[in-house]
């Protein structure tokens, strides 16, 4: 191939993937342009731009926001997510270094029951799990975190221990003759050392519990709304489901997400890649 | 050290074995102890034996039915996944302008809820079909391929980040070599590349196939199982079954435990093909 | 970058904790404070419609006596599923709704006797409660009614229409399927003249959006069919049926689905706001709805049916003597105690629904905001809801010529009998499956279901 072949080649690839990029962002781009139409006018012709006469401006909005109560179920979403996150990274990080350490049959068992638990479908747990923690007093946003703990422990934990494998023994050992408590070596010097995988770990238990529908909505859905379930009630009902609050409620909860990907996008893709090629 | 850290176990363990213990293994066993039982709550559960097991395939075709229908779909998903990720890949390599800012749009859809992605996709899909004045619930088949469709949105950009870096990793000294001895591009992609990504294609292949096969949220969302309940995939099944109606929770819980077991087979199947490799590769 | 994550993660948690802090003073809805002086009571409420409404009254209510009302209202559909999931919880729900019977039969064990209740002995009509013994456990709380409504002002136009191919000339000539028929047909095939787009609504069968075929329409034949065989509504006879109205209910059925604003096959994504809003827009001459509508077609911008315009009409299938036929009138809301609450909340609850139902603000709600035709002699000639609907409902149910359908469909075995059998009149209507198919799906849904 000559290089003005191959120039030409290139040349054609480009508007390809031009093209695939452009599917790739039409669909939101079409919820977007629905999300300012008449709820009436959105089923039948979603394609057509709005008109003089299909245009509402904001009033999608305006209605999806005070039929679902928007700002508290994103508040909810962010205070579950933030806080079951940072418990998970925190916690999981002891556990594993803990289990990795002392090789005790209980830890070795405890270990092994956590992987376990990453094969488990939710459906096997979902009908008792919701009971469980309504009868312990666990169904409200403080008492979710505590769940994402438990049912986030198995992938969290096994991300770290590989990790934690990988770190040479002698650090610690030498931490330990300068007088270092664990509690002390672990948050001054396993942890700084942990910190590429807690990110990973961070970012994957993020793009979960943000997104997750239905433990939220077995738990606490019916008092307390996180953004998915939000979407969902509005379609459920509420006197008659209103397509141009839907949209608009779409775009609202697409906001945050790409806000939150372009300001950490290297360090997901990363995270993505890491955490998949370990699980 | 050993000995010092064993007496900070509470510290170190506790929470997690606590909310461990309460978030999952409990409810696990009382899931087992309860497909064995009929119950409306867990406290006034009745020992049945396996009637409810019995149950599931003799009082309607709706788990069967289920089943074949999640697993075409797993087996149409896993296919074009990989494909159109891997195909991605492959041109996201060759150094062309904007390489980073596809990447970043293919990689998005990825991070939108499945309950959103299935309100943006009934919208696209029912507004196409509406040109032929008919919508994603006249067929199965609009709804099974309205689910492959979406999930291709979802899962390509997620695989390909895989498949470039393990792309990304291969000596490019082996590439080099295998210019200079003439190899076609075709043969080069045969000999050199594919057998180098092997592991990448096992990875996403699983991830897709648990990913597929345990789909709640978008199935839920995008057809509700519409028409009919000829698109609801096993878990929407399960779901249906156990808070669609009274009187049904004993069948759900058996459903879900057998759900689990097809869930814990694959898994098994993931394990024994990644040992394999890494013996290869030892 | 990491810094950017870091700054990140703390605008996070400084809105997260911003907003839930916002969130739970301003609200009402959660109202979990325990220190509230007066108790507090927890509502389920069924009728999503008016879950607005329910609110106002729980702040009035909470103004006059201090006692909290917690209404938590279900989405469409999903009520037996939200009870269900609810009434286990330690705060269970203290009043809840049973649509029935039936209903009663699922929850017999959370229904608390109501015979010594001040509502029970207000009722108008006390035969219309549930009972069990000498107990009763549900009490409806409103009467509502269902047939086609129907736009006058399109009518007269077509009355007036010179090309009028039938020789009805109001609406008084149509008192039974066949002329009905023909002037629906000859309408249709006007439309243009007519400056609709079909003569009626959408037939919403979109999954959920379906009662108003599968559970109102699908009454007609089945009171029929109990009628006929002499069937006692009480006693196990019901588990069974041979649908043998099965003809006329897809005589309207097709007049509906074949004489709409909308092909047939798209009638999948079709919702009830759908079809209201057709009607509100003068798009379409007839939609088949009950009085409960009203606030739907009211509050379309841009409505142009006038009040004084819109009517009810018998739902005709072909039946015989049907000239006598009036609308479908009775309830599927009948109000229930938990048994299993304290007797403190229990009385609370009994306190509540009589405030409501007795007491001058609470009848202005239910009257005026709730348009509520409520069953209790407290309410007299004033307290009548002024929607033109609820008091054609009203003028229907006291005329001495025609006999009153009640609402036999509480009778129908299960939500998942009806959702199958709307999901089987959709591929009906898509071409997709034959009549056979759907008259046997109903017969043997109805005898499985009713285990």
């Amino acid at each position: 191939m000559t290089g003005k072949e191959k120039k030409a080649a290139r040349r054609v690839l480009f508007v390809w993937l031009v093209f695939l990029a452009a599917v790739f962002v039409a669909p939101i781009l079409v919820v977007l342009l629905n999300s300012f139409k008449g709820q009436f006018y959105i089923t039948d012709e979603p394609f057509r731009l709005p008109t003089a006469e299909t245009f509402v401006g904001l009033t999608n909005y305006a209605a999806g926001i005070a039929k679902t109560g928007f700002w508290q179920a994103f508040g909810y979403s962010l205070f579950i997510t933030v806080c079951s996150v940072g418990v998970i990274v925190l916690f999981t990080a002891m556990t594993a270094w803990y289990i990795t350490r002392v090789k005790s049959r209980p830890a070795r068992i405890f270990y092994y029951l956590l992987v376990f638990s990453m094969i488990v479908p939710f459906q096997m747990v979902m009908f008792t799990m919701s009971k469980l923690a309504n009868m312990l007093g666990l169904d409200n946003p403080a008492g979710i975190v505590f769940i994402y703990l438990g049912f986030g422990a198995g992938l969290s934990v096994f991300l770290f221990s590989g990790f934690v494998r990988a770190i040479p023994e002698e650090i610690e050992e030498a931490a330990m003759i300068d007088g270092c408590n664990p509690i002390q070596m672990f948050f001054l010097v396993v942890f700084p050392m942990l910190r590429p995988t807690a990110v990973t770990i961070a970012i994957l238990n993020t793009m979960w519990i943000w997104n997750d529908y239905l433990l939220p909505y077995l738990v606490i859905g019916n008092k307390y709304k996180t953004i998915p379930i939000a979407v969902q009630y509005l379609q459920g009902g509420y006197g008659s489901r209103d397509m141009g609050a839907l949209m608009a409620l779409l775009v609202l909860s697409i906001v945050p997400i790409i806000v939150f990907y372009l300001t950490c996008q290297k360090h997901i893709i990363k995270g993505v890649a890491a955490g998949a090629v370990k699980g | 050290m050993q000995k010092t850290l064993r007496r900070y176990a509470a510290v170190f363990v506790l929470p997690t074995a606590v909310a461990f213990t309460v978030a999952f293994l409990i409810p696990f066993l009382m899931g087992i102890y309860l497909s064995f039982t009929e119950f409306t709550t867990v406290t006034n559960a009745k020992w049945v034996g396996f009637s409810n097991y019995v149950r599931v395939f003799r009082d309607s075709s709706d788990f069967t039915n289920a089943f074949w229908f999640t697993a075409k779909f797993t087996v149409v998903s896993v296919v074009l996944v990989n494909l159109f990720a891997f195909s991605l890949a492959m041109l996201l390599t060759r150094g062309i302008r904007g390489t980073n800012v596809f990447r970043t749009v293919f990689f998005m859809p990825n991070l939108i809820g499945g309950i959103v992605l299935g309100y943006i996709w009934q919208l696209i899909i029912n507004g196409v079909l509406s040109w032929f004045m008919v919508d994603i619930t006249f067929s199965a088949s609009y709804g099974f391929w309205g689910l492959v469709i979406l999930m291709n949105w979802q899962l390509t950009g997620y695989m390909m980040i895989i498949y470039i870096a393990a792309i990304q990793n291969i000596p490019s000294d082996l590439l080099e070599a295998a210019a200079i001895d003439g190899a076609s591009p075709r043969q080069v992609l045969r000999n050199v590349i594919l057998p180098m990504v092997m592991p990448a294609v096992t990875i996403c292949t699983f991830l897709t196939l648990t990913n597929s096969f345990k789909l709640f949220d978008q199935n839920f969302a995008l057809t509700g199982g519409a028409p009919g309940r000829e698109t609801a995939m096993l878990a929407l099944d399960i779901y249906n079954t156990f808070y669609g109606r009274v009187g049904y929770e004993g069948m759900g819980q058996s459903k879900a435990v057998l759900f689990f077991i097809m869930v814990a087979a694959i898994a098994y199947l993931q394990l024994r093909a990644t040992r394999d490799r890494e013996v290869e590769n030892v | 970058m990491k810094k950017r994550l870091a700054i990140f993660l703390c605008l996070a948690v400084i809105l997260s904790f911003g907003l839930l802090a916002s969130g739970c003073g301003g609200d009402d809805e959660q109202g979990d404070d325990k220190t509230a002086s007066g108790g507090t009571i927890y509502y389920l409420n069924f009728k999503p419609e008016v879950a607005d409404v329910y609110k106002d009254i729980a702040a009035a209510y909470k103004e006059e006596t201090g006692v909290t009302v917690n209404v938590v209202t279900a989405a469409s559909g999903t009520y037996e599923q939200t009870l269900k999931s609810e009434i286990a919880k330690a705060e269970a729900p203290t009043i809840f709704q049973i649509n029935g019977p039936r209903g009663y039969q699922n929850w017999k064990d959370y229904c608390a006797d109501l015979s010594g209740t001040e509502l029970y002995k207000h009722m108008t009509d006390p035969t219309l409660a549930i009972r069990d013994g000498s107990g009763v456990y549900g009490i409806p709380f409103v009467i509502e009614g269902y047939g086609i409504i129907y736009n006058d002002a399109i009518m007269r136009d077509y009355f007036e229409l010179k090309t009028k191919k039938t020789d009805v000339s109001s609406m008084e000539d149509i008192q039974d399927f066949a002329t009905l028929k023909a002037v629906v047909e000859d309408m249709q095939a006007q439309k243009d003249a007519l400056g609709i787009k079909g003569v009626f609504a959408s037939t919403s069968l979109k999954s959920g959006e379906d009662w108003r075929w599968q559970t109102h329409l699908a009454n007609i034949p089945i009171y029929y069919e109990f009628q006929k065989n002499d069937v006692d509504l009480t006693g196990d006879e019901t588990r069974e049926i041979q649908f043998q109205y099965d003809q006329e209910f897809k005589n309207i059925f097709d007049l509906y689905i074949n004489n709409s604003v909308t092909d047939p096959k798209m009638l999948g994504s079709k919702q009830v706001a759908d079809s209201m809003a057709e009607f509100a827009l003068g798009q379409c001459a007839m939609v088949q709805n009950g009085n409960w509508a009203w606030s739907q077609i009211a509050e379309v911008s841009g409505n142009t049916v006038k009040a004084e315009d819109i009517h009810f009409l018998p739902i005709y299938m072909g039946m015989e003597g049907e000239k006598d036929q009036g609308l479908c009138i009775g309830t599927e809301n009948f109000i229930a105690v938990n048994s299993q609450a304290s007797p403190e909340q229990q009385k609370l609850a009994e306190d509540f629904l009589y405030w409501l139902y007795s007491s001058d603000t609470g009848k202005d709600f239910v009257t005026n905001r709730l348009e509520f035709i409520a069953p209790f002699d407290t309410f007299n000639e004033d307290d009548r809801p002024s929607d033109p609907l609820a008091r054609e409902v009203m003028d229907w149910m006291e005329r001495e010529d025609v006999h009153t359908i009640p609402w036999n469909f509480t009778l129908f075995p299960s939500q998942t009998f009806k959702d199958d059998f709307g999901a089987v009149l959709l591929q009906y209507a898509q071409g997709q499956k034959n009549w056979d198919d759907v008259k046997n799906l109903v017969v043997t849904q109805w005898k499985s279901e009713s285990r």
